[in-house]
């Protein structure tokens, strides 16, 4: 659980949740807007990491 | 979802008041004005967080002003009230810069401080009237 890949979901789960109650209202809005954050987040997380991957170059 | 509570508009001196208990409990300022699911979520997930980057070996920040962004850090760590004056009671917090989840740590109890004062605006803007 403690990898970097387990802690970014569990750090883009917490985030996401909290993001998602606090700007909607109704709970079906705040579950649709709450996943699109979590993958938004883990996938930019995924995207940025293998953009780094060959750095230092 | 809005309560009747939550609609409307607060005296100013409550509304401060209310921001200080939002503050110092997180979520509870939402439980205040009626909108229970909001004040449990954040109350879980914000404490949730906070104990997660303790645990994960993070550090409480002092206020050493030699050190402007450790001061930053502590500002933000001291954004989550009551759990971050508990943890400094029990010494918990104390860091171990070593522990290969030490900026992770951080990192979680940093950002759990940090949204706590954005739920605090929520409800400022909610006693408000505003939302």
């Amino acid at each position: 659980m403690t990898t970097h890949v387990g802690l970014m979901l569990i750090f883009s789960l917490f985030v996401s949740v909290v993001f998602a109650v606090l700007t909607r209202d109704e709970p079906r809005e705040q579950v649709t807007f709450g996943a699109r954050l979590f993958g938004g987040f883990v996938g930019a997380g995924i995207l940025i990491g293998w953009l780094l991957y060959p750095l230092p170059l | 979802m809005r309560a009747a509570a939550a609609d409307r508009v607060q005296a100013a001196s409550t509304t401060y008041l209310i921001c200080a208990v939002a503050w110092f409990v997180p979520g509870a300022g939402h439980l205040w004005l009626g909108r229970r699911q909001k004040g449990i979520v954040f109350l879980l997930a914000l404490s949730l967080m906070f104990a997660f980057g303790l645990w994960l070996e993070g550090r409480l920040f002092p206020f050493e002003v030699t050190q402007p962004l450790v001061v930053l850090a502590a500002i933000a760590d001291l954004g989550l009230g009551l759990p971050y004056v508990v943890a400094k009671a029990l010494g918990v917090g104390a860091g171990r810069v070593v522990a290969i989840t030490y900026e992770y740590g951080n990192t979680f109890v940093i950002v759990a401080g940090l949204l706590n004062m954005l739920v605090v605006l929520d409800v400022f803007d909610i006693a408000k009237g505003r939302k």
